[in-house]
């Protein structure tokens, strides 16, 4: 008895340390899989593609995917008029990709910068550039994509503008309350007694401190810009019609619902995973570089 | 005396944050939209034809002119007179939508609350079990849902599989509500149940926790008086900037249930062209988020004497 208790005594935790590490490493590797999986169905939707996204089958429309009763001709079905499921997810993707890819950088710049400067220069000019967040933040971003796509047409520029504005103030409002604090500490008094210049401790010493933050949110954005341009979309005052967008997608399967149940779960489903791969990469990273944000949202 | 001045210093960047909105919504739609294109029948082409129809509307005067009569009617409380429907007056049209607005908002905020607060404590009380992590699952997948997705769904089966509701409109009056409501609360809720949680969690570690069970208090006077009520401060935070967000989801639920409200209003008008309808219904909406804001500041600073010593 005692042999044995000795024996597995040590095996224990030993199992339990890899459990953890396991699912540390699953937690992490899945989603940065799918993500991984996303870029390279994005970069290469025309090379991945069985059908051009865009072309018209009446013919086949409304075809089931393969693994329900479907042909391997459209592996995901075909829509109400015989687009290729498939094939439009991945160009759907590519959509995504773009947007991200140019509003969270933008949004992220140029919110950094204004809350840089609103929080060191401090008074009324400070005062000002928090008003302009105001402004931003009393009228719903979506009603401004109305606008603008019912004025100069839907477009994937649109998209891009009215989501820059819409995300760049909560960069701002977080980097100007972290540099508030930070421009009482001792070592930006005392490299302003030295006689360093505002632009010097700006980009010297206080934008390092406020990188952490800034990547944070920048991450925890990824999947809430994904989902605002999908709504957009699905409001038709995204992506210009025909454009393979999940949003729209959506919005286009709606119609057939009550009989194709795929036009609609699938883009809803991607959608889905994706965010969510999006929300947890962003916790992963968030809890790596500063576990003090975790309520940040 | 200094909580006034507050107050009303508030209420100033309130009007005018309200009117800088306007201000760029009337120059943005007057400087590239064609009302023209859009209310015309297709035969009135003539060139007599188009200029009466500027002149009737006051499109003929430069922009600054058309602003200033735009700006002394609405100091003179008239909000003005929409392009479509026989000449009614806007406010009339918009204090219906706006009512159903606020109902769909309300039930969704109820919702939310209803269902998060109370499962942040038991999840935060029971942190590790099976509830604990049952009430994280649902966290992580409703924070990724797409709303209209959701909505869609919801109509998918519910409404057109169960028939227990319709599928969209306000005819059936809290039957129609609960749908829409669910679809637009659940996002919040899932945040405010997360805030609960985690703050929960932070405030039953603290010392002053500890010296309550040790001074001999029940356990339930131990959570309800020392854990939830300091736990629920961030959430009245929150509450705020869900307040903007709810009006901004409204827009999205209202277009997928088919809900009458401002939202519909204004996209609807948007798309007509109806520049007097747009701006009068972006002012009530503007205000209201505004007024909803300085609400929060204001009894933030009433809840948290911490708040008033500092420079706010």
């Amino acid at each position: 008895m005692a042999q044995q208790a000795a024996a597995t005594a040590p095996v224990q935790p030993a199992r339990q340390r890899r459990r953890i590490r396991w699912r540390r490493w699953l937690g992490l590797s899945l989603p940065a899989l799918i993500a991984l999986a996303v870029l390279v169905t994005g970069l290469l939707a025309d090379v991945l593609q069985m059908h051009d996204p865009e072309f018209i089958d009446l013919a086949a429309r409304l075809q089931p995917p393969v693994f329900d009763g479907g042909t391997w001709d459209h592996p995901l079905g075909t829509d109400d008029i015989g687009r290729d499921i498939y094939s439009r997810l991945l160009h759907g993707a590519r959509v995504s990709l773009i947007v991200v890819g140019i509003v969270v950088p933008g949004a992220a710049l140029f919110g950094t910068l204004i809350g840089l400067i609103s929080g060191w220069v401090g008074g009324s000019t400070g005062q000002l550039l928090m008003r302009v967040v105001d402004v931003q933040l009393a009228l719903p971003a979506i009603l401004f994509a109305v606008l603008l796509a019912s004025l100069i047409g839907p477009s994937l520029t649109n998209v891009i503008l009215i989501l820059l504005v819409w995300t760049w103030p909560s960069y701002a409002r977080l980097v100007r309350a972290e540099v508030l604090s930070l421009k009482e500490r001792d070592f930006v008094t005392a490299s302003r007694s030295v006689g360093a210049g505002g632009w010097w401790i700006m980009r010297k010493h206080l934008f390092p401190n406020v990188l952490n933050t800034v990547v944070i949110v920048m991450t925890l954005e990824v999947a809430l810009v994904i989902l605002a341009e999908a709504a957009l979309s699905f409001l038709s005052v995204g992506v210009p019609p025909g454009t393979a967008s999940w949003g729209r997608m959506i919005s286009e399967g709606r119609d057939t619902m009550n009989v194709a149940w795929w036009p609609i779960w699938l883009p809803g489903l991607t959608l889905l995973i994706i965010s969510l791969t999006g929300n947890l990469m962003g916790d992963w990273i968030r809890d790596a570089l500063d576990p003090r944000l975790r309520n940040l949202r | 005396m200094q909580f006034w001045n507050y107050l009303i210093i508030r209420l100033i960047q309130a009007i005018f944050v309200t009117l800088l909105v306007v201000t760029i919504v009337f120059f943005v739609s007057r400087s590239v939209g064609n009302p023209e294109a859009t209310m015309l029948p297709p035969l009135a082409t003539s060139a007599e034809d188009k200029e009466r129809f500027r002149e009737l509307l006051g499109l003929n005067d430069p922009i600054y002119v058309q602003y200033g009569n735009f700006l002394l009617d609405l100091a003179q409380g008239d909000f003005g007179t929409s392009w479509r429907g026989g000449g009614t007056s806007t406010l009339d049209s918009i204090a219906d939508r706006a009512l159903n607005t606020i109902k769909l908002g309300a039930a969704g905020m109820v919702f939310a609350l209803a269902l998060a607060v109370p499962l942040g404590i038991i999840a935060a009380l029971k942190r590790g079990t099976s509830v604990d992590w049952l009430a994280r699952f649902v966290a992580v997948i409703g924070q990724a849902t797409p709303s209209f997705w959701l909505g869609l769904m919801m109509i998918f089966f519910f409404a057109v599989g169960l028939g227990w509701f319709p599928t969209g409109g306000a005819k059936e009056g809290f039957r129609s509500l609960i749908l829409p409501a669910l679809a637009l609360g659940l996002f919040e809720m899932v945040a405010i149940m997360r805030l609960t949680r985690s703050g929960m969690i932070e405030v039953m570690d603290t010392d002053f926790v500890r010296t309550a069970r040790a001074k001999g208090l029940s356990e339930r006077a131990v959570i309800w008086r020392h854990g939830v009520r300091h736990a629920l401060l961030p959430v009245i935070t929150m509450l705020g900037l869900s307040l903007g967000r709810l009006i901004g989801g409204t827009v999205i639920i209202e277009m997928v249930f088919a809900w009458p409200g401002i939202g519909r209003l204004i996209i609807d008008s948007i798309l007509k062209n109806d520049f007097p309808m747009v701006q009068a219904s972006i002012i009530v909406l503007a205000a209201s988020i505004a007024l909803a804001n300085l609400l929060v500041d204001v009894s933030y600073r009433a809840i948290d004497p911490r708040i008033r010593a500092g420079a706010v």
